[in-house]
């Protein structure tokens, strides 16, 4: 296991929300679940928690975390991510999903 | 929201969106409580937020429901400590507020990684299932992926009032890889996917009378399959335990010796073995006449 904190800089999220929160992808092999939540400090920074259970590879983690924060207003969200060894374009696609539920809802 | 999409390809969560009235689901211990395993986190094999299950209440057609739903992709959608405490909370509370209590199974029994708090999670759960049957609130299992009812989860399953199936579900105590390891594969094959359904599968569950609907595999066909049965309930006495048992003897006695689960389904009244296997949900059970 390997196990990280770390803060990204964003443009801060809308101040509507559809959901306080937002859940996407299970944890299973070579996938990963991604919780996005409002609250998260400060509200020009995406803060990310990651565990995976795939250890060596911050570095890609950092790249694909730094590039979802530059691309997505997501100031203020809190990220916290279970991994189960998934591909960095999954992690990418969950985030997105994951936002997208948390500002438009599940539809 | 789930279009063609097939029951048993949706996760938990779309499951449980599928199946409760439209925003109608409120989650009981949601992600963001973060109630996690301690046991997998010391053995350094990730956690999941909702230790793979979901739980909550919604209603379903009007009416009020307990719901929930197991993640099958989460080690194997396996009872650990958190896990059943939540599924033994769920059945507790149905039994107090005496709302009907819905499980969405997907699970091979307990998880081995914390074998003994997910045994004694699951006999709580089964007395909770009991406590709920005696005041008549009706239990119900639906038990719709390959992944089915196994282990502790399997007998789980029994002691609710009724089990929905659909053909890609299966039910059992020993899967089919445990039994193989234990019996040889020439007694069991694994392998044989035809075998291992026409003996655990929905249809084969369906014909001896273990499941007490098999509908089709759309989330539309699962929850009409709920809807008729939440008003009714099926007693616990001592007598329909008797002649439950005497039926499981008249079962083995017939079915004990036969090698081949074609014969099971012949004389259990399929006529036509070929075509009763390409069918599916209610149009397999018009080609059977079911013995209970």
């Amino acid at each position: 296991m390997e196990k990280f904190t770390k803060s990204f800089p964003s443009k801060p999220l809308g101040a509507k929300t559809a959901k306080p929160w937002a859940l996407a992808g299970v944890v299973g092999s070579g996938n990963l679940e991604v919780l996005v939540e409002r609250g998260g400090k400060p509200s020009d920074a995406m803060e990310c928690h990651v565990e995976t259970s795939i250890p060596g590879y911050k570095a890609s983690w950092l790249a694909a975390l730094a590039d979802f924060a530059h691309h997505y207003p997501a100031g203020g969200t809190k990220v916290t991510i279970n991994d189960q060894g998934a591909p960095p374009v999954l992690v990418n696609l969950r985030l997105r999903q994951a936002y997208d539920h948390l500002t438009k809802g599940d539809k | 929201m789930t279009g063609a999409i097939l029951f048993h390809e949706l996760t938990a969560r779309q499951r449980i969106a599928a199946l409760a009235d439209a925003g109608s689901f409120t989650e009981l211990l949601p992600p963001p409580e973060r109630l996690t395993s301690p046991y997998l986190a010391q053995l350094g094999i990730p956690v999941s937020f909702d230790d793979g299950l979901v739980i909550g209440h919604a209603r379903i057609g009007g009416k009020k429901i307990y719901l929930a739903a197991q993640v099958g992709q989460f080690v194997g959608g396996a009872v650990g400590e958190i896990h059943g405490a939540k599924l033994t909370g769920l059945f507790k509370a149905a039994a107090r507020d005496k709302v009907p209590c819905v499980l969405v199974i997907e699970s091979g029994g307990v998880r081995l990684h914390e074998g003994s708090s997910g045994e004694i999670a699951i006999a709580e759960t089964m007395r909770a299932i009991f406590e709920c049957r005696a005041l008549k609130v009706p239990t119900i299992a639906v038990i719709a992926t390959d992944i089915g009812a196994f282990g502790g989860i399997g007998i789980l399953s029994t002691c609710c009032d009724f089990r929905i199936m659909t053909e890609h579900g299966r039910l059992g105590i020993s899967g089919p890889i445990v039994i193989e390891k234990w019996m040889g594969k020439k007694a069991y094959d694994s392998a044989n996917r035809a075998l291992v359904w026409k003996t655990s599968g929905g249809k084969t569950k369906y014909l001896l009378g273990d499941a007490d609907a098999l509908v089709h595999d759309t989330a539309d066909a699962v929850r009409d399959g709920i809807s008729k049965f939440l008003g009714k309930s099926s007693a616990v006495s001592l007598t329909s335990v008797k002649s439950r048992q005497k039926e499981l003897e008249k079962r083995l006695k017939k079915f004990g010796a036969t090698s081949d689960p074609n014969a099971v389904w012949k004389s259990m009244g399929v006529r036509d073995i070929e075509a009763a296997s390409l069918a599916s949900g209610p149009e397999f059970a018009a080609l059977a006449k079911r013995g209970k």
